[in-house]
C-alpha cells in the first residue's frame, strides 16, 4: 500500500498529523517512476522535488494540496527546469520564469515531480509526435494514451502523481484522460492564464488539470484558476468553489445530447454506453433531449484553418536567433532560420506550420481564415443557444477507445478525427470535461460533459453524480 | 505632366513603458538595459497593453482630424527577421484608430488615410557580426499615411513641418527626424493622363528639406524617364545626402505576403465616450491657435515663426504673456535670448533666467524706464544670475532719467553753458541740436531718455 494511492482528504489527514511527511510522498513518485516504464516525463526533478519537500516539513499544512506531487506538461513554462514543448528546437531551454498556473501551483506548495511527455508543440493526438519518442498507456502498452497530454495522462493513471497539469487546444487534455480512464477537464477559455504557456493556437489554449477523480479535479481548478493581469484574454470572472456542487442532487437539471455525438461516426459500443448513462440520468430526475448544434460536421477543417493559422505565427519565434536550438552552419540569416527549423522542427510540426502559413497568405486569409471565423461564430452561437435551454451537454468524448500504436501515422488527416467531437468546444470557449464511464477491450471509454460559460462547478456535479453511481475501478492493472 | 506625391510617416512615442510590456520605453540607456521577456519573445509570453499609447494615439488623431475607429484591434503581420523577436509585429491593419483625417498646410487640406499604432522592432547594429538592441523593441509607434494628394516637393515639407509641429505640442513626441523618432517615407509618381502613374518609394530620408529634394529630384527623374519613351518600374529608392539624388535599393516584389490576422492575445478595445471626453478636454493648445492669437497680440510674423518652432521658447512666452507686453516680450524671446541660448547650445530651462525677472524686465522696457541698450546688458545677467532684476537697475544706476523736471534742469543747464549752439540754432544750423544733445546725454551720463531729453530741448530752445 502506498499513502499516494488513498485520496486527498485521507493523505491531508495523516500529513497534518504528521503521520506521513511530504517527502514520503515524493519518495513514493520517484520509486513508480522507476518501476513503470511508460515514458512519462522528459525531465525529473528530483532534486529540486526532495528539497521543497524537506522545507515543507516546517511549514503549516494549510491547503488540500499542501506536499502534493504534481507532473507538469511541457509546454508549461518552469523558472529554471528545461522546458522543451517535446521539441528538438527547445530541447536545451531553460526557461528564466514561470508560468502564472506555475505560481499558482507553488503558493499552495505542491510539488513538482517532473514535466510530461506530450506530443511536440501539442501538435497530435497520440503522443507520437514526440521529439523524445511516444509515451505509453498504462492500461494496455500496444495503444496509444492519447494526446497532446501523453505523459500528464500516463502518469496520473499510472498512478505516479494523484494530479497533473495538461493543456488543451482541440481535445489534448479530454482525449488523453478517456483514453487512460482519467478525469480531465478544459476550463472556459479565460477561466486560466495561458501566460508562460507555449503557444499552439492562442485563441484555443486552456490549462486545465487532470486527476484520478471529479473532486480532486474541481480541487486543482480551484488553485489554477483567476483573472492574470499578464493574460488580457483572462477572465475576471469570479472563481467559485469548484467543489460546492459535487454531491448535489441532480433532479431538475437538464441535459442535451447533440444528434451528431451519437450520429453513426461514433463507435456503436460508445453509443451505448452513453446511453446507459442517460438512461441513468433519466431515472434520476433529469430531462434528457436530443437536439441540434449547427456547423459541427466542421470541426476539423474549422481547426485545421483557425488552429494551424495561429499556430504558424505562434512557432515564427523559434528562429535560432536568441534562445533555442542553433545551426551554426549558415551563410545568411535565410540559411540559419532554414537550417534550424528544419532540424529543430518534426515533420508534423513542419506540417501544421506550412499548412497555416498556406491558409494566411493573400487571398487565402479571406477565402478559409476569416471565413472559419464567421464559421466558429455560427457555432457558438448555436451552442449559446442550446445552453439557453439546458444545463449541460453530454455525449461521448472520442469515437471509440484507445487504438494501436503507430496506427495513424501514415495518415495526416485521420488523427485530426480523434478530436471530432471535443474541437467544437474549443472553438465555443466552453468548459467540458471527459468521465470514465466503462470499458471497451479493456480499455477505457469516455464520456463528455459540455457546460455553459464559467459554469465548470454544474459540470462536477453531474460528472461526481454518474462517478459515484457507477463507481468503476479506474486504475489500471499491473501498471508495473 | 502631373506627379502624385503619398507620404507615409512613422513617429516614436514618448510613453513611460513600451507599448506592450512594462519596460521603459528609453532606447538611449545602456544598451540591453530596458528589456524583459516580452521584448525578447521568449516562449510562453503574452502582450500587454499600454492605455497611455493609446491615449497619446488618441490625442494625435483629434489633432490630425481623424476618425476615430472605436471599435478596434490589434493585428499580426507576420515576417522573418532577426530585428523582429516574436516573428510577427503587432500593429494595425483592419481597424486603424484613425482614419479619413487631414492637415492644413498654407492654402489646402493635406487629406490623411489612416493612423495606427504599432510596435518598433529591436536596433540592429551591423559590424562583424549583426548586434541587436532590444532596449527599441516594443517602443510604441503611430504611422501616419496621406493620400497621394501631394503635388511638390515643398508641399511635403510644409505638410511635414505641420506634422512635426503639430505632434511636439501634442507633447507625445520628440519627432527629431535625425534621431529616428521621426521617419519619412514618401511614394512618388508622375502621370501625363487621368490615371496615377507607377509609384518609387524613397525610404528613411533624413531630413524635411531631404525629403523636398528627394521629391523633386524623384519627380524629375521620372519625368524625364517618361519623356524618353521609358518604363516607370516600381522599386524602393535611397535619397543619397551628398548627390542630393535617389538611388535604387531594390525592385519591388509583388504582393509582399504578411499573412496578417487578428491578433488572438489582445481583445478588441472599445474606445467610449468618456474615454474620448477625457481626451478632447485635456487637449493642450496647438500651433494654429498659438499663431493666431499671436498675430491678434500684433507680434510680427518673423518673430511668430521663430516662437513656434522653438517649443521652449513658447511655452515660456505663454506663461508670461499675461503680464507683459507681448510684442516687448516675443522681440527680448527671439532676439536676445535666444542667440545666448543658440551660442551656449542650451534650452531656455537649463539658464538661470526666471519668469519674474523677465516679466519686471519688459515692464521696465515698455515704461521706457530703461533703453533697449539697458535691457541688454540686463538679459545678458540675469540668463546667468537670479538676481533681481530692479536691484540690478539700481546698483548699476541703470535707470533712465524720465522724470520732466530732471530733464528740464539738465536741457536747461546745457543750454545755459553753450550760448553758442543756440545762436547756430537760431541761424538755422541743424546739426547743432546733435551738438547740445550730445551735451546733454554727456551730463546725464548717458542715462535720460532720449525723446524725452529730445523734445524737452527743442521746446526750450523755441522759446529763445
Amino acid at each position: 500500500m502506498r499513502y499516494l494511492d488513498l485520496d486527498i482528504k485521507t493523505i491531508n489527514e495523516k500529513l497534518k498529523a504528521k503521520e506521513i511527511k511530504p517527502i514520503d510522498l515524493v519518495n513514493e513518485a520517484f520509486e513508480r517512476i522507476e518501476k513503470t516504464n511508460l515514458n512519462c516525463f522528459i525531465t525529473l526533478n528530483k532534486e529540486n522535488a526532495i528539497k521543497k519537500a524537506l522545507d515543507l516539513e516546517n511549514k503549516e499544512v494549510d491547503n488540500l494540496l499542501f506536499g502534493l506531487p504534481i507532473a507538469i506538461k511541457d509546454n508549461i513554462l518552469t523558472k529554471n527546469l528545461k522546458t522543451t514543448a517535446a521539441s528538438h528546437i527547445l530541447d536545451d531551454f531553460i526557461p528564466i520564469y514561470d508560468a502564472t498556473v506555475i505560481k499558482k501551483i507553488n503558493e499552495k506548495n505542491m510539488i513538482i515531480i517532473g514535466k510530461t511527455n506530450m506530443d511536440e508543440f501539442a501538435m497530435g493526438s497520440t503522443g507520437e509526435t514526440s521529439y523524445f519518442k511516444n509515451t505509453l498507456n498504462p492500461w494496455n502498452k500496444e495503444v496509444i494514451p492519447g494526446g497532446s497530454s501523453s505523459g500528464s495522462a500516463s502518469c496520473v493513471a499510472a498512478r505516479i502523481t494523484p494530479f497533473s497539469l495538461g493543456t488543451d487546444t482541440g481535445g489534448s487534455i479530454r482525449q488523453p484522460a478517456s483514453f487512460c480512464g482519467l478525469v480531465g477537464l478544459k476550463p472556459t477559455y479565460g477561466r486560466v492564464s495561458r501566460y508562460g504557456v507555449i503557444a499552439f493556437a492562442s485563441s484555443l489554449d486552456q490549462v486545465g488539470p487532470i486527476t484520478r477523480n471529479v473532486y480532486e479535479n474541481a480541487l486543482l481548478l480551484n488553485a489554477i484558476s483567476g483573472y492574470d493581469k499578464n493574460d488580457l484574454t483572462s477572465s475576471k470572472e469570479v472563481v467559485p468553489d469548484f467543489t460546492a456542487l459535487i454531491g448535489k442532487n441532480i433532479k431538475d437539471l437538464k441535459i442535451a445530447v447533440p444528434n451528431y455525438y451519437m450520429s453513426e461516426v461514433i463507435d456503436s459500443e460508445i453509443r451505448q454506453n452513453v446511453s446507459k448513462i442517460i438512461t441513468l440520468l433519466k431515472e434520476n430526475g433529469c430531462t434528457v433531449d436530443y437536439i441540434d448544434i449547427d456547423y459541427l460536421e466542421y470541426a476539423i477543417p474549422l481547426y485545421q484553418v483557425i488552429a494551424l493559422g495561429e499556430a504558424s505565427s505562434n512557432l515564427a519565434r523559434y528562429d535560432g536567433v536568441r534562445y533555442g536550438l542553433k545551426i551554426d552552419n549558415y551563410q545568411n540569416i535565410d540559411d540559419l532560420y532554414k537550417n534550424t527549423r528544419t532540424e529543430g522542427f518534426g515533420s508534423e510540426v513542419k506540417r501544421r506550420i506550412m499548412i497555416g502559413s498556406y491558409i494566411l497568405s493573400g487571398e487565402n486569409a479571406q477565402n478559409y481564415y476569416y471565413k472559419a471565423l464567421k464559421v466558429r461564430k455560427a457555432m457558438t452561437d448555436s451552442f449559446k443557444d442550446v445552453l439557453e435551454k439546458y444545463d449541460l451537454i453530454i455525449g461521448p468524448t472520442n469515437t471509440d477507445v484507445a487504438y494501436k500504436l503507430g496506427t495513424k501515422q501514415d495518415d495526416a488527416l485521420k488523427s485530426f478525427y480523434d478530436d471530432l467531437l471535443t474541437i467544437p468546444v474549443n472553438m465555443a470557449g466552453l468548459p467540458a470535461l471527459s468521465l470514465p464511464i466503462g470499458f471497451k477491450n479493456n480499455l477505457p471509454i469516455g464520456m463528455h460533459i459540455i457546460g455553459n460559460y464559467f459554469e465548470e462547478d454544474k459540470i462536477y456535479q453531474l460528472a461526481s453524480f454518474i462517478e459515484k453511481k457507477l463507481n468503476l475501478n479506474t486504475e489500471p492493472k499491473e501498471v508495473e | 505632366m502631373k506627379p502624385t506625391i503619398g507620404i507615409e510617416v512613422h513617429v516614436e512615442l514618448k510613453s513611460m513603458a513600451k507599448a506592450f510590456s512594462l519596460s521603459k520605453n528609453n532606447f538611449n540607456d545602456e544598451v540591453n538595459s530596458n528589456i524583459n521577456v516580452i521584448d525578447l519573445g521568449h516562449p510562453g509570453v503574452l502582450p500587454r497593453v499600454n492605455k497611455g499609447v493609446i491615449d497619446m494615439a488618441l490625442k494625435a488623431c483629434l489633432a490630425l482630424n481623424f476618425k476615430i475607429n472605436r471599435l478596434m484591434h490589434f493585428d499580426r503581420k507576420n515576417y522573418f527577421y532577426p530585428d523582429l523577436p516574436k516573428g510577427y509585429q503587432i500593429t494595425q491593419q483592419d481597424t486603424p484608430i484613425g482614419y479619413d483625417g487631414y492637415v492644413e498646410v498654407s492654402n489646402k487640406k493635406i487629406y490623411l488615410e489612416r493612423m495606427h499604432i504599432e510596435e518598433d522592432t529591436c536596433k540592429s547594429i551591423h559590424t562583424t557580426d549583426t548586434l541587436l538592441n532590444f532596449n527599441r523593441s516594443g517602443v510604441p509607434l503611430i504611422e501616419i499615411v496621406t493620400k497621394p494628394c501631394i503635388e511638390s516637393g515643398a508641399e511635403a515639407m510644409e505638410y511635414l513641418e505641420k506634422l512635426r509641429e503639430t505632434l511636439l505640442y501634442l507633447g507625445i513626441s520628440d519627432v527629431k527626424i535625425e534621431e529616428g523618432s521621426m521617419r519619412c517615407d514618401v511614394n512618388v509618381s508622375v502621370s501625363d493622363s487621368d490615371k496615377l502613374g507607377t509609384k518609387c518609394e524613397v525610404k528613411n530620408i533624413g531630413s524635411i528639406s531631404n525629403v523636398g529634394l528627394a521629391i523633386d529630384y524623384e519627380i524629375k527623374r521620372q519625368e524625364e524617364l517618361i519623356k524618353k519613351g521609358g518604363k516607370i518600374v516600381p522599386q524602393t529608392r535611397r535619397f543619397d545626402d551628398k548627390t542630393k539624388t535617389t538611388i535604387l535599393m531594390r525592385y519591388k516584389e509583388t504582393g509582399n505576403d504578411y499573412r496578417y490576422f487578428p491578433e488572438p492575445d489582445i481583445p478588441f478595445i472599445y474606445i467610449d465616450d468618456e474615454w474620448l471626453k477625457n481626451i478632447s478636454d485635456n487637449m493642450p493648445v496647438l500651433t494654429d491657435e498659438l499663431k493666431n492669437k499671436y498675430v491678434s497680440l500684433g507680434i510680427n510674423s518673423n518673430n511668430i515663426k521663430t516662437i513656434i518652432a522653438n517649443r521652449n521658447i513658447c511655452n515660456f512666452l505663454e506663461e508670461v504673456i499675461e503680464d507683459v507686453n507681448p510684442v516687448i516680450a516675443s522681440n527680448l524671446l527671439t532676439g536676445d535670448i535666444l542667440s545666448y541660448l543658440n551660442k551656449n547650445i542650451i534650452k531656455i530651462e537649463d539658464t538661470k533666467l526666471t519668469k519674474n525677472n523677465f516679466i519686471k524686465l519688459v515692464n521696465l522696457l515698455d515704461k521706457k524706464t530703461i533703453s533697449s541698450k539697458q535691457a541688454k546688458e540686463i538679459i545678458n545677467i540675469i540668463l546667468e544670475d537670479e538676481k533681481d532684476v530692479l536691484e540690478i537697475v539700481k546698483e548699476n544706476n541703470l535707470e533712465q532719467i524720465s522724470d520732466d523736471s530732471l530733464i528740464l534742469d539738465i536741457v536747461t543747464k546745457v543750454i545755459k553753458n553753450n550760448p553758442d549752439s543756440v545762436k547756430d540754432f537760431k541761424d538755422g544750423k541743424d546739426r547743432a541740436i546733435k551738438y547740445l544733445m550730445g551735451q546733454i546725454m554727456k551730463e546725464s551720463k548717458g542715462q535720460i531718455n532720449p525723446n524725452l531729453a529730445n523734445e524737452a530741448l527743442i521746446r526750450e530752445l523755441s522759446k529763445y
